[in-house]
């Protein structure tokens, strides 16, 4: 028998984890916790059904509470766990693929021990109606260590990596504050300001607001990159972009040959005769 | 004469169980290591034993230093003998080693090396207690010294007994002999109190080598017996390969598997008597870039950290416990330290172990790699550029691109990402192809088809990428039948000359600047020396100083300019800044680019020239940061720029 814990009866990566089990052969049983999110606590009441009805293997959804949830009851029975397995072949060990490096690599894996412990990799196999009915656990969180309130982060103007509108500097800038018109162009569209490793390096921006390949990846709907001149690590952060607007006074920099609007000047004088047209254009 | 013996006997008896019980312990640790091969190349192994341990061709590195420590080991090697004597000497006055007791040229070189090991002795004090350089930060200060007063003391009373003897006419070997022992002999009469003090120096200076003996495996000083075992099992090849992991050997058992060092139980063989052999000179220290512009890494500290928790037995992971996690993260892989190590301690193998077992099993590295490895993963570059614009800097150039089944030409020009790819770097292979072609050499790339060799990935620890890379590239390449490759990044260099051979891979592997300096030899390019650059060129670590190539980069620049050097050049050049995989990782501390540049600068060259894609965008970089006024450029296209262009010279017939 598999073990299955749904996070929300009926949502997809669930659903998905009920079909992943299925791959065992074996009868799939469901449970779900009713109970505010305590992993500890969860888990005791899960390791509590393990002992009881002695399943061959527990799956979870690869969800954060999936892998969590999974990591405390493998710690609790002293067992391995593998999380985001994209496939599993029973045996003794068994053999599980599961996704590694965000992606990027997957990797073959023997797990041992019994029973076995494993979380679906979201959008490993499709979710498809699976006829089980789930069992609900209510685990007592008395003294255990607990959510007690959820928050939403808010963040000080727009994320860099979500922004759809970017505006960056570069060397060219000249001088941390030589950014007040790139950041009066970006308070005028609710863009997000990013600059270059030029200019983290001279300290005049902090290391969180560097667009490319050691930076923040951004992907907007437009791109202004002024004064920067469009090294690969820079524009390695910037491929996501869908249009680029260059500002650049040297005709021979590299980022033109990315760029779809090319403004060939000096930022001090064309950032703010941008910023000036929406202005009237907005007083219109 | 017969309770002198036994309390000789006692003292001998004690100092060598003492000895031996720390001798025991620590070579249980050898033996418990895990193995690593070191058994080939017996002839270099011997020439190493002769040139670095008994010649002190490191240490004389640097001359002044170099010769007090050479004074202090010549001594110690020709004065063993007296060791024998002296304790003759206890048991019975009257008597003497066979032999060598009574030749007068021994006796000269006792009173000769006395004299310099006592002078090795206080030029080492001078250093440590006027000069005090920066080397010593984090040492040991007071084990040293202790040590110098022993080897003093072993040293005077030396002299002082041969010239009491000398006084009492117990001298067995010609007193004419001893001219520093002579000398001293007029200080003492021919009376009893002579007779004891006799007496007190011998004793003196036998029970201060036995004290030794029983300290000496304690003690940092240790390395004057490791050194020599250290030295012998150095690598010997080129110094950038790096012991590969063997994750699918079928002959190692699966607990016996290394992902590199997560705690003292991985460290192997050699990484175990490297840290035997550490005497904390911080020679790797000085040369280090890193510690150099101000980062955490310390080469000698991380050395010394892993022996401590090493022979404290503590199990706990060696980072942060014997290594900050910074420190390792700081290693630019260039080397320096293990070019300056006198005991041929390997540090960035060490570092590299520590990165792959916090990569490959912690997960846990500068979260700015990342991308860096999953574009290598994903599109066989580390700037996730489509592999099918690889070929794009070639367009227009008449390049062939080997197709798959075509067998490849004389040679395989292996371009490499960042010149395919960075707009800075790619002039050089536009240079190069062009001169080539100028020069009528038979060659191709293979465009789409080739990839990242994984060398990033490597250094960076990810070792499960590499092999990954090493594997496909070498099936390709076998598959061309290529057997002559040249390449302009001394990074692909590296991995194709001296780590894809560990993968089946073998072949002739030379970089551009020596190809085209062999070019300019024959005659088959011919630059018009312009001579209007004044030119210094800055050596690739991996070029220069792991694979010895740095005489035909100058001779490209000589073609062409007038050439300055810097101070640090050669194997002893100093790092860009972007090796280890720091070309995609942010920088602590000082940059490196910009120190380097300034010394560029300070040469009053205006062009700066450079062999390696990674050094030309650091250093460029380097040059706005600082604003000097230096062009920094390719050897090759500083050679295509001196070549009429479009009119290649004619070859002549002779020369087919």
């Amino acid at each position: 028998m598999v073990l299955v814990f749904i996070e929300n009866p009926g949502d997809e990566l669930s659903q998905q984890a009920l079909v992943f089990a299925r791959a065992l052969g074996e009868e799939v049983q469901a449970v779900s916790i009713d109970a505010g999110y305590a992993p500890a606590a969860w888990a005791s009441s899960i390791a509590e059904v393990i002992s009881r009805r002695g399943p061959s293997a527990v799956i979870a959804p690869g969800t954060d509470r999936g892998n969590e949830l999974l990591a405390h009851v493998a710690a609790r029975l002293d067992l391995p766990m593998a999380a985001n397995c994209t496939s599993v072949t029973p045996g003794d060990p068994a053999t599980v693929t599961r996704v590694r490096w965000g992606g990027s690599l997957l990797e073959e894996a023997l797990v041992h021990g019994s029973p076995l412990l494993l979380t679906a990799a979201p959008h490993a196999v499709a979710a498809e109606p699976v006829g089980v009915e789930i069992s609900t656990l209510t685990p007592s969180l008395d003294g255990a260590l607990g959510v007690i309130e959820h928050q939403r982060a808010t963040v000080a103007g727009v994320s860099l990596a979500d922004a759809s509108v970017v505006v960056s500097g570069g060397r060219g800038v000249g001088s941390a504050e030589g950014f007040a018109p790139i950041e009066e162009l970006a308070a005028l569209l609710g863009a997000a300001v990013g600059c270059s490793r030029a200019v983290t390096s001279a300290g005049w921006r902090p290391h969180a607001d560097q667009v490319g390949q050691t930076g923040t990846k951004i992907s907007p709907e437009i791109y202004i990159a002024c004064g920067i001149s469009g090294a690969t690590q820079h524009m390695a952060g910037a491929k996501g972009a869908k249009k680029i607007l260059a500002i650049n006074p040297d005709a021979e920099a590299s980022i033109f040959a990315s760029a779809d609007y090319a403004v060939i000047g000096d930022l001090h004088q064309v950032v703010p005769a941008i910023s000036e047209e929406i202005r009237k254009a907005r007083a219109r | 004469m017969l309770a002198a013996g036994l309390v000789l006997a006692a003292a001998v008896a004690l100092s060598v169980s003492a000895f031996v019980v720390r001798a025991r312990f620590l070579v249980a640790l050898l033996r418990a290591a895990p193995a690593v091969d070191r058994s080939n190349h017996v002839p270099v192994r011997v020439r190493n034993e002769a040139t670095i341990v008994l010649g002190q061709r490191k240490l004389l590195q640097r001359l002044g230093p170099g010769l007090a420590h050479a004074f202090i080991f010549w001594g110690f090697v020709v004065l063993l003998p007296t060791i024998l004597i002296a304790m003759i000497g206890i048991v019975d006055k009257r008597s003497t080693l066979p032999w060598l007791g009574h030749q007068g040229w021994y006796a000269l070189l006792d009173d000769v090396f006395a004299v310099l090991v006592l002078c090795g002795v206080l030029a080492a004090l001078w250093i440590r207690k006027v000069q005090r350089p920066p080397r010593f930060e984090g040492s040991h200060l007071g084990e040293a010294d202790l040590i110098l007063a022993l080897i003093a003391t072993i040293a005077t009373t030396l002299l002082l007994w041969h010239a009491t003897r000398i006084a009492l006419g117990l001298n067995e070997w010609p007193r004419q002999w001893s001219p520093v022992s002579n000398a001293l002999s007029h200080l003492f009469a021919r009376d009893s109190a002579t007779r004891v003090l006799e007496r007190a120096f011998v004793w003196t200076h036998v029970l201060t080598i036995l004290a030794f003996l029983a300290y000496l495996p304690r003690s940092k000083h240790l390395h004057i017996l490791t050194a020599v075992a250290n030295v012998w099992f150095g690598a010997t090849g080129p110094g950038g390969r790096l012991e590969p992991l063997r994750f699918d050997d079928p002959d190692v058992p699966e607990d016996q598997l290394r992902f590199g060092s997560g705690t003292i139980a991985d460290l192997n063989f050699k990484e175990v008597l490297d840290t035997y052999s550490c005497t904390e000179c911080g020679r790797c220290q000085d040369a280090c870039p890193a510690f150099a512009t101000g980062k955490l890494l310390s080469p000698k500290l991380v050395i010394m950290g892993l022996r401590d928790q090493l022979l404290a037995q503590d199990s706990a992971p060696l980072v942060p416990g014997a290594v900050p996690e910074d420190s390792v993260w700081d290693c630019v892989t260039c080397g320096a330290c293990v070019q300056a190590c006198p005991v041929s301690i390997e540090h960035v193998d060490q570092i590299i172990d520590l990165r792959r077992h916090l990569v490959m099993v912690d997960a846990s590295f500068p979260a700015e790699a990342e991308p860096m490895l999953r574009d290598v993963e994903r599109a066989s570059n580390p700037w996730g550029k489509p592999q099918s614009e690889r070929a794009d800097w070639a367009a227009g150039l008449g390049v062939d691109v080997l197709e798959p089944g075509v067998p490849a030409p004389e040679y395989l020009y292996w371009v490499g990402c960042a010149p395919s790819f960075d707009e800075r770097a790619r002039t050089a292979a536009v240079s190069t192809a062009k001169l080539l072609k100028a020069a009528g050499v038979d060659f191709a790339i293979l465009g789409p088809r080739e990839s990242c060799t994984g060398d990033p990935a490597r250094r960076i620890g990810n070792e499960y990428v590499f092999q990954a890379f090493a594997e496909q590239n070498v099936a390709t390449l076998n598959a061309a039948g290529a057997t002559k490759i040249v390449t302009g990044c001394p990074h692909c260099f590296n991995t194709l000359a001296n780590e894809y051979p560990d993968f089946g891979g073998a072949y002739e592997v030379i970089h551009h600047s020596e190809l085209l300096a062999e070019l300019v030899r024959d005659g088959r390019l011919e630059p018009t020396s312009a001579g209007g650059r004044t030119i210094t060129y800055h050596d690739s670590c991996y070029l220069a100083r792991h694979n010895d190539v740095s005489a035909s980069p100058r001779e490209l620049v000589s073609a062409v300019g007038r050439p300055v050097e810097m101070a640090r050049s050669g194997k002893s050049t100093f790092c860009c800044g972007a090796g280890g995989a720091h070309m995609w990782m942010e920088e602590r501390g000082k940059p490196i680019n910009a120190e380097r540049v300034r010394e560029a600068a300070a040469t009053g060259a205006d062009t700066l020239a450079v062999a390696c894609p990674f050094c030309t965008v650091m250093l460029d970089d380097g040059v706005q940061t600082t604003g000097a006024e230096l062009e920094v450029v390719d050897v090759a296209t500083l050679l295509a720029e001196a070549i009429p262009d479009g009119s290649p010279p004619p070859v002549s017939e002779s020369r087919g």
